[in-house]
């Protein structure tokens, strides 16, 4: 069991090094900083002003160890990633850390009630759709979720503010609060947009997995004990579709923390999709790049926590 | 006269592809029964796609001259669609509602009066013609980008699964460092650095789609290859190459097509979104969207073109959708209906 | 929040902003929306009239505006003389050294420190520049330099220990408390200009030293103490910004003063008086009635517009070019008017162009006389009003040449020949030319030229489209190359580009603010100033020069008439537009003057709290039917289920 969690961990590592890599290479050979520099000081900017920048953030350096040995950016890189070291933003200076912090809580407010709300109203469709499979109900299911999933998300926000915010007054459009007794008007509606733009393809997928579930033995056999459907259905298969769900459940909770781009943007949440966004449109690439290092991370540590406890669970696995 | 453009080769490429798939689908019997199934399941969707294929053809060849295009002296240099040539010289100078037979603001008369069935856009272009063209676009997004992602990853999958240690581990490797960056953060960023032409953006869609595809291709090998007729195969000194052509990627054929039917909404939704980031293809539905953004903030709203281009884009992703799952059933013995 | 009643009735006034400021520090802060914030907290010597036009400069804290005098060697003085009992806003970094104290008082000496700042190479100030002309400026921060690489320890003192011992400026002398002499090297009346923006405000020294961003406190980026009528109270740069109205301000501390920069004033336009502007009830009131300003980040136009509309912003002001309004023919829509909204415009000092770049072997100026008509035929076609039209709703003016209205130099009777739209004498000019019908005789096909643009945005790539269709007229293939902004950089710097799209905004009411972008001196290419079209001509040069050291008398303007002779035959730019400041607001909110510049106006704004806060209750009522109405559906699906459900349990 140790050495298979020890080779996990290890793979895990060097995933995150080729993370790191395929930034660098993407960030600093493929770009100029006297571009960012000009972004970030204006265009009014003298040259005397680029060059002092440049040097503030230390993009003056040779780029490969070859070059500049310890000083150079490659290796500044690495140490500064590994050492969660994000230094500061490439438009206002700002250090990077302080953004992530204040970013979090208005993030996980939007993404996790959105998240646990969906999971459910997924779960308990699907299983409501897979309870009349092959009948009326199924068919009109599935083509509901088929639409649902055929509409762009910018379309639901859009469609969302103008119908809801707008013309029915229910919530404000948009806007944030970090105290909570009022915050939730302002979740209400970007929560519901985000549930209602997942709902599909969730409701597709789990009522995929329990339809499979239905055809094995163990629901044939709990049939000839003279189990009700319904208590099949709840009690049998959703217990054994637990594996399928928890995989999907583990690798959608670290993005819970990286926010939704184009909500948080929408309905002006101050979390860390819309403080991307604004790295995107300020072409402030040391908050990207961080944005991007701190999602596979996540990503990676989530995947490592499944694959032990499947092995925990599983003595299959280990031995593979 | 230039008859070939460059972009009249590509399509001229894909048609080529997609029929000598269809002629080599046509030869086995699983595929002649996947064609039967879904045209008596799904034909209204099938004539959906084919609808769009259509147009989208109709807007890809092209060719010199013998056109009017009003004030646009250029226009008599370049090559034209016989989309473009249909809408020629329909040109306003500015909004106008559906059918209108004024000007939307100004109220100037329209030089057709009630011929523009979409309305048009501030630039005074026929909607309607811009939505068809957008037809083009995304089949282009999702042809293009399966053409670059599929065979990579088959490439990448097979051999990985095929022969196994080291060339697993590289790929493994690659596509694991791919798969923990987050999706929609690693394509902006790719083409933030690579530029936004049509290329480079299928480019970038491709980089980010082709892991799932791959880690899929590279397990199912993985199985085929300690198949009886594989392992006899090799007994029998094959070749390698002759064996992954013969009984593995035949084999897999029938992954690649759900890939492809599922992957492609997917792709033309990452477009859109990257429209909005101001990132996207010029003429897509996402960026007539994107345009439309500012537009519904008019009062009274300018609605047509979100209109047009959210029906034209739902309307095509609806019809894929239904394909794409109809042929998932028919090929994937799991989901299929048991008989009741 | 947004408060859907607004409880505490205070004075507020509620407003948007799209992006985060980058800087809170005046020396550094340089672009309009950062400006909007810290305008209304830090006060400058001088400040500009609130209504008069063109743009006139008023006392702030300092008593009057001050004369060159002119000194021995050709160097000018001027002499500030501050008010008495000015203070600085509260703030803790005041406790350093004095346990209970929480402000202190301004001082000649704070001004000082506020320049010698600018001149530190480590504070990185955009306006270095033209605070050069002050004598000894650059030798400052040369001294500072070299101190702090030969002693560490010295570099480790707070800055204002550093200033002390390198000695001071040495055109920057403290006369007395209160008293503070400017000596520049030669004259620049637009000195005076700069004066009256952020750069320059006093910023106490016990605010640079504790504001360092170290052990948890802010740095001056992120914090700000000043003296101006609002001090900060709530910085969340992401999402929102409050400021309170500063009691120390001296506009509230002594109104008997009646100090022009916190005073209503009396005189305006003539269109003033119709808009409100000089009612009889404001007119010489203390300034500074809105007790609170509570700006909110909404970063998407629809949300932010509607927000307006249920009240609860109380302007829309019009920050990106592209905010398209409720605005038809140049008027508010009905159902605007309706709801009690008001609009006012103003030009803003600013000029949109088409630029070429005079390097390229094409269009530029080693093309000769071919290249110089091709540049007049693509100017010949270019309708700036259709294009107003379009896309700003006829908002702004097309323009002539490169200065606007407000500005001295700008004559409304000017005609440019090359700006009247004229496609037959283009397509002469281009016959002319070599390219008859747009065709170039060497490859057989149009001519084709690049138009870059770094505005990627769908919204943004409709404007190029739209000259383009002009040029295609001519038969002229114009190729629109939409390019990251990096990589638009980078062919800048390259000199790769042919024509490209540019707006200036005016950083102080003065022609040589604008005509300085065509100088050599500026270009490009060859000092990476804002010269972009890199146009290099000896004649402009030198009547620039003679144009910028003069004031504004009879001789100053024949040379921006020759100037503009110049740029009339040449053809660097294609001049667009100047663009028109349109801001929306409700109609409880008073005495709203859109100013083109960015200066701070809010303190002359008044706000009718008991008005809005009715209105937002009326127009907010929810629309409750649609909930039963899905209620309903919901049980109707869902019960027959459930009752198959039952049915097959038993």
């Amino acid at each position: 069991m140790l050495t298979y969690v020890v080779r996990r961990l290890l793979h895990g590592c060097v995933v995150v090094l080729g993370v790191l890599l395929f930034l660098f290479l993407l960030f600093f050979t493929l770009t100029d900083p006297d571009d960012i520099a000009r972004r970030a000081l204006g265009e009014k900017a003298l040259p005397a002003v680029i060059a002092q920048w440049k040097a503030n953030h230390g993009y003056d350096r040779p780029l490969w160890p070859w070059r500049g040995g310890r000083d150079s950016m490659l290796v500044e890189h690495y140490r500064r990633m590994l050492t969660f070291d994000f230094g500061r933003s490439d438009t206002d200076d700002a250090p990077i850390v302080d953004r992530l912090r204040h970013g979090v809580g208005p993030s996980l407010a939007l993404t996790v009630p959105m998240f646990v709300i969906g999971l459910l109203l997924s779960i308990v469709l699907a299983l409501f759709v897979a309870f009349f499979r092959e009948t009326y109900i199924d068919r009109m299911g599935v083509l509901l979720a088929v639409l649902a999933m055929s509409l762009s998300v910018l379309l639901y926000i859009i469609g969302a503010q103008y119908v809801i915010g707008k013309l029915l007054r229910w919530f404000p459009i948009s806007g944030f609060d970090a105290d909570p007794r009022v915050a939730w008007r302002f979740l209400a509606l970007p929560v519901l947009v985000g549930v209602a733009a997942s709902l599909g393809g969730d409701v597709r997928f789990y009522r995929t997995v329990f339809v499979e579930e239905t055809g094995r033995d163990y629901v044939r056999t709990a049939r000839a004990k003279g189990c009700g459907e319904g208590r099949i259905m709840w009690v049998h298969v959703l217990r054994n579709a637990m594996i399928p769900i928890l995989t999907h459940v583990v690798l959608a909770v670290p993005f819970l923390f990286t926010g939704s781009l184009l909500l948080e943007s929408f309905f002006g949440i101050p979390g860390l999709g819309s403080l991307t966004v604004d790295a995107i449109n300020g072409n402030d690439f040391s908050t990207l790049r961080t944005m991007v290092y701190l999602g596979s991370l996540l990503f990676v540590g989530g995947q490592i926590l499944t694959d032990i406890s499947y092995a925990l669970v599983d003595p299959r696995v280990r031995l593979s | 006269m230039q008859l070939w453009s460059a972009s009249n080769l590509v399509v001229a490429g894909l048609l080529l592809a997609g029929l000598t798939l269809l002629l080599i689908g046509r030869r086995h019997r699983l595929w002649r029964e996947v064609f039967v199934q879904l045209r008596r399941r799904r034909p209204l969707a099938l004539l959906v796609v084919a609808g769009y294929v259509t147009v989208a053809l109709l807007d890809s060849v092209r060719w010199v001259g013998g056109v009017d295009a009003g004030g646009d002296v250029v226009a008599q240099h370049e090559a034209r669609s016989v989309l473009d040539r249909l809408f020629a010289g329909r040109r306003e100078r500015s909004y106008s509602a559906p059918l209108a037979d004024r000007e939307f603001y100004g109220h100037a008369p329209l030089r057709h009066p009630g011929g523009h069935l979409l309305g048009t856009d501030i630039l005074g272009r026929d909607v309607l013609l811009l939505t068809l063209k957008g037809a083009r676009v995304a089949l282009l997004i999702g042809g293009l980008t399966s053409l670059i992602a599929i065979p990579l990853a088959l490439l990448f999958g097979v051999s990985a699964g095929y022969w196994g240690r080291r060339i697993d581990d590289g790929v493994f490797f690659v596509m694991s460092t791919l798969a923990s960056m987050p999706t929609l953060l690693l394509l902006i960023a790719l083409v933030m650095v690579l530029g936004r032409s049509t290329v480079a953006v299928c480019l970038a869609l491709a980089v980010t789609s082709w892991v799932g595809f791959c880690r899929l291709a590279r397990g199912e090998t993985f199985k085929l290859r300690e198949m009886d007729y594989v392992q006899a195969a090799r007994a029998l000194g094959v070749s390698d190459l002759r064996i992954l052509l013969r009984h593995i990627v035949p084999n897999l054929m029938h992954l690649v097509v759900i890939t492809f039917v599922l992957m492609f909404s997917g792709l033309v939704l990452s477009e859109a979104i990257l429209s909005w980031l101001g990132l996207g293809i010029e003429g897509s539905w996402g960026q007539m969207i994107d345009q439309a953004r500012d537009e519904l903030s008019r009062d009274p709203a300018i609605w047509w073109n979100l209109a047009a281009a959210g029906v034209a884009l739902f309307t095509l992703l609806l019809a894929v959708n239904f394909v794409g799952d109809a042929v998932r059933d028919i090929l994937d013995p799991r989901t299929r209906r048991e008989p009741t | 929040m947004i408060p859907i009643r607004d409880p505490t009735r205070v004075a507020a006034f509620y407003a948007a902003f799209a992006e985060a400021p980058k800087s809170l520090d005046p020396a550094v802060a340089y672009n309009v929306s950062d400006h909007a914030i810290i305008g209304n907290i830090f006060d400058t010597l001088l400040e500009y009239h609130y209504l008069a036009r063109p743009y006139t400069l008023i006392p702030g804290l300092a008593v009057a505006v001050p004369q060159a005098e002119p000194q021995a060697g050709g160097r000018v003085r001027y002499h500030f003389e501050l008010r008495d009992d000015l203070l600085f806003q509260e703030d803790p970094c005041f406790a350093r050294g004095h346990p209970n104290r929480s402000t202190r008082q301004l001082v000649a000496a704070d001004v000082a420190f506020a320049l010698a700042r600018l001149g530190d190479p480590a504070v990185n100030s955009p306006v270095i520049e033209p605070f050069s002309h002050i004598v000894g400026l650059r030798q400052f921060g040369e001294r500072l330099q070299r101190a702090r690489r030969s002693d560490a320890r010295f570099a480790r003192l707070p800055p204002h220990e550093q200033y002390t011992r390198v000695g001071p400026i040495e055109g920057v002398r403290v006369v007395d408390t209160l008293g503070l002499d400017i000596i520049l090297a030669e004259a620049y009346p637009q000195l005076l200009y700069w004066f009256a923006m952020p750069f320059s405000a006093p910023i106490p020294w016990e605010a640079v030293a504790h504001y360092d961003g170290r052990d948890g406190r802010p740095s001056l980026a992120d914090h700000a103490v000043g003296s101006g009528p609002y001090r900060l109270t709530l910085y969340d740069k992401q999402a929102r910004i409050v400021l309170e109205r500063n009691e120390q301000w001296y506009g509230l501390r002594h109104p008997e003063w009646r100090a022009p920069g916190a005073t209503y004033p009396a005189v305006g336009e003539a269109r003033d008086r119709a808009a409100g502007l000089l009612d009889p009830r404001v007119v010489g009131r203390p300034l500074a009635s809105i007790q609170r300003i509570d700006w909110r980040r909404d970063k998407e136009p629809i949300p932010l517009f509607n927000k307006f509309l249920q009240g609860y912003y109380d302007a829309a002001g019009v920050i990106r070019e592209s905010f398209d309004k409720v605005i038809r023919e140049e008027r508010l829509s009905p159902e605007m008017t309706a709801l009690g909204v008001r609009l006012d415009k103003s030009v803003i000092p600013a000029i949109y162009y088409i630029g070429f770049n005079m390097d390229d072997p094409l269009v530029g100026a080693r093309g000769g006389e071919r290249s110089r008509l091709l540049r007049q035929a693509m100017s010949l076609v270019v309708d700036a009003r259709e294009y107003l039209r379009l896309f700003s709703n006829g908002r702004g003016i097309s323009a002539q040449s490169p200065l606007p209205p407000g500005i001295y130099g700008y004559e409304a009777s000017y005609r440019n020949p090359y700006r009247q739209v004229d496609v037959t004498r283009a397509a002469a000019l281009l016959r002319q030319a070599g390219y008859p019908g747009g065709v170039d005789p060497g490859t057989g096909k149009p001519l084709r030229l690049t138009f870059d643009s770094s505005d990627t945005t769908a919204q943004g790539l409709l404007r190029y489209r739209f000259f383009v269709d002009a040029w295609r007229r001519l038969g002229l293939d114009v190729q629109i190359a939409a390019t990251t902004y990096n990589q638009f950089q980078q062919k800048v710097r390259e000199g790769a580009y042919q024509l490209f799209l540019w707006g200036w905004v005016a950083d102080y009411p003065d022609p040589e603010n604008f005509l300085f972008l065509l100088s050599s001196e500026m270009a490009r290419s060859r000092s990476g100033g804002p010269n972009t079209a890199n146009f290099a001509d000896p004649n402009f040069d030198r009547l620039f020069l003679a144009m910028k050291a003069r004031g504004n008398d009879a001789e100053r303007l024949a040379l921006i008439r020759q100037l503009r002779t110049v740029l009339e035959r040449e053809r660097p730019w294609i001049e667009l537009f100047h663009p028109e400041d349109y801001t929306l607001f409700h109609g409880w909110l008073q005495q709203v003057k859109p100013t083109g510049m960015a200066y701070p106006t809010i303190k002359y704004r008044t706000i009718d709290v008991a008005q809005r806060a009715q209105q937002r209750r009326r127009w907010n009522r929810p629309v409750l039917w649609p909930v039963y109405v899905l209620l309903a559906l919901t049980l109707a699906i869902a019960i027959p289920g459930v009752i198959t459900f039952f049915r097959e349990q038993q």
